[in-house]
């Protein structure tokens, strides 16, 4: 589903570079969760945003469903309308209302008409629990029903993949859980997952495969029992100690 | 009343009192220099009544004369035996039943409400003013995109328009248009000061634009983007109308600026309220009275536009 090869992203600034992301390679296959933790400015979001070509790349390429991101003839909108992305910010509209959220990219981007749009927008916000919320601004929805706004926002593209950048960090601690619940039934209906978080309870339940990653380099991957429990590298075993 | 209330008396007054020293210092003063006020002469310059003539439309006779009311009806018959009516007012009859006329010979006047210099001045004002607001967010628009664009040319282009404009006054831009663009590409003088007009305004609304876009944060065009959205859909759903709303109130400012600036197009002859007001006064000498009667029309103009845009700005609001 996802093919990453030698991945290289270098930002430059004030004459210094840094490598962001450095020659990273992975495939997550179809229905896989892979979770991807590193500790911060370790480059894991930068990686996670080059999947769906919102940043570019250096060197390297990405495959998404046999499209490869670094050809130029690639049509990157159509790519990102089948890779649903979860922001930390949630980045929803603010002058949009919660229906017109996710209403608005399946009639512009998918052409659905509108009361299958709706249709489906409102199935979804049933699916993620807040159904009566439909006619509310974001501004008024608390973060975690945010989230969960923006996740059924990216469903609605029916996408092939799901990529989540920190969707949880924003949140206050009693609403990480309701945003996680939605993560794990998405998981547990086969949905093909990318997820860069910090919970590593969420890593240890839910992912396939967990990748480690640190200075733009991806240091270990592995099932989560073999990483939780039996880490090789040294830098692993070191961020472990520090966040369990 | 409340404490905050109790508090506020004594400066409304110091205000009260503060306006009326300044009304009675400029009443004095006036008066020191021997001015005659002739407030009565204003409104006809507002409406007034117009005389039409009518005139005898062959050599005849007037074979009748019927008043109703305050109108009179004539029935004239020429040599030929051919007849027409007239109605005019009776009061400014001037002939008489029986009285033979030659063609063109006024037999009475009809009167009408018209607009005088003022009204037509505000007029011209009013859709000068318009159409240079719209062109200027056109242009504002688009210079505030190309401002932006990835592309260096666009960028450069849109770079220097907005220099140009804002280094230079507009009372020069005014006749650059007129006297040489207007000339070489034979515009005509409504025209050029629309069009000077608009593109002066253009370049604040662009950038007025291009800041407000960047005032919106990334993550809203990531996350259109993250979508499928293309640039253009993300700006025209997303970016815009978030933007748009912010901007509203320096935008609002700028077309008030516009309103007052266009009445610099009178030194290339569009007769708006400012040179409608000149106009007046050379026939008048009611100098005093036009510059504060035309201050004042602009004053409502811009204060009921500035009402406009504040409830714009509160039905917008809904969403936050």
């Amino acid at each position: 589903m996802i093919e990453a090869r030698n991945v290289v992203k270098v930002f430059t600034g004030r004459g210094q570079e840094v490598r962001a992301v450095d020659d990273v390679s992975t495939t997550v296959a179809k229905g896989e969760v892979v979770v991807v933790i590193g500790p911060s400015g370790s480059g894991k979001s930068t990686f996670l945003r080059c999947l769906n070509g919102l940043e570019t790349f250096d060197s390297g390429h990405v495959i998404i469903d046999g499209k490869d991101l670094a050809n130029r003839r690639t049509d990157l909108n159509k790519v990102r309308a089948e890779v649903g992305m979860v922001f930390q910010q949630f980045n929803l509209f603010p002058h949009k209302s919660v229906l017109e959220n996710i209403t608005l990219a399946q009639r512009i981007v998918r052409r659905r008409n509108k009361d299958d749009a709706w249709k489906k927008s409102r199935q979804l916000l049933k699916k993620v629990g807040i159904a009566e919320k439909e006619g509310e601004y974001p501004s008024r929805l608390s973060g975690g029903q945010q989230q969960r706004v923006a996740i059924a926002r990216a469903l609605a593209m029916d996408p092939k993949v799901m990529l989540f950048d920190e969707p949880t960090s924003a949140l206050d601690p009693e609403m990480v859980g309701e945003v996680l619940d939605v993560m794990k039934q998405l998981a547990r209906e086969g949905m093909t997952m990318v997820v860069v978080t910090h919970e590593m309870g969420f890593a240890r339940e839910v992912a396939d495969r967990v990748l480690f990653m640190d200075f733009g380099k991806l240091v270990e991957e592995g099932t989560p029992e073999h990483f939780f429990k039996a880490p090789r590298e040294e830098r692993t075993k070191l961020f472990l100690s520090q966040v369990l | 009343m409340t404490a905050a209330a109790q508090k506020l008396w004594p400066w409304k007054l110091l205000l009260a009192v503060i306006l009326i020293g300044m009304a009675a210092g400029t009443w004095g003063a006036v008066n020191r220099i021997d001015y005659t006020w002739r407030w009565n002469r204003v409104p006809q310059y507002f409406v007034y009544q117009g005389e039409e003539p009518h005139k005898i439309p062959f050599d005849g006779q007037v074979t009748a004369i019927a008043e109703k009311g305050e109108k009179a009806v004539l029935t004239l018959t020429s040599d030929a035996g051919e007849t027409v009516k007239r109605s005019i007012e009776a009061d400014t009859l001037r002939v008489e039943e029986g009285e033979y006329l030659f063609e063109g010979d006024t037999v009475g006047f009809t009167t009408h409400w018209a607009f005088g210099p003022l009204m037509t001045g505000l007029w011209t004002t009013l859709w000068l003013s318009a159409g240079a607001s719209i062109l200027a967010l056109c242009i504002g628009l688009l210079t505030g995109l190309a401002r932006i664009s990835k592309n260096y040319t666009l960028r450069g282009l849109a770079a220097l328009y907005v220099e140009f404009i804002r280094g230079t006054p507009l009372l020069v831009q005014i006749f650059i248009a007129y006297f040489f663009i207007g000339t070489v590409f034979d515009l005509s003088r409504n025209v050029a000061g629309m069009g000077a007009l608009a593109i002066f305004a253009g370049a604040y609304v662009a950038e007025i634009v291009r800041a407000g876009i960047q005032s919106i944060s990334k993550g809203q065009m990531e996350a259109a983007r993250s979508l499928g959205m293309n640039l253009v859909q993300a700006m025209i759903y997303i970016i815009l109308p978030q933007a748009l709303k912010r901007i509203l109130p320096p935008l609002a400012g700028q077309f008030i600026s516009l309103i007052k600036d266009s009445s610099l197009v009178s030194v290339i002859a569009i007769t708006d309220l400012t040179k409608s007001g000149r106009e007046i006064i050379t026939s008048t000498f009611a100098t005093f009275e036009i510059w504060l009667t035309v201050a004042a029309m602009y004053l409502i103009v811009t204060s009921v536009l500035s009402q406009l845009v504040f409830y714009m700005e509160r039905r917008l609001a809904i969403s936050d």
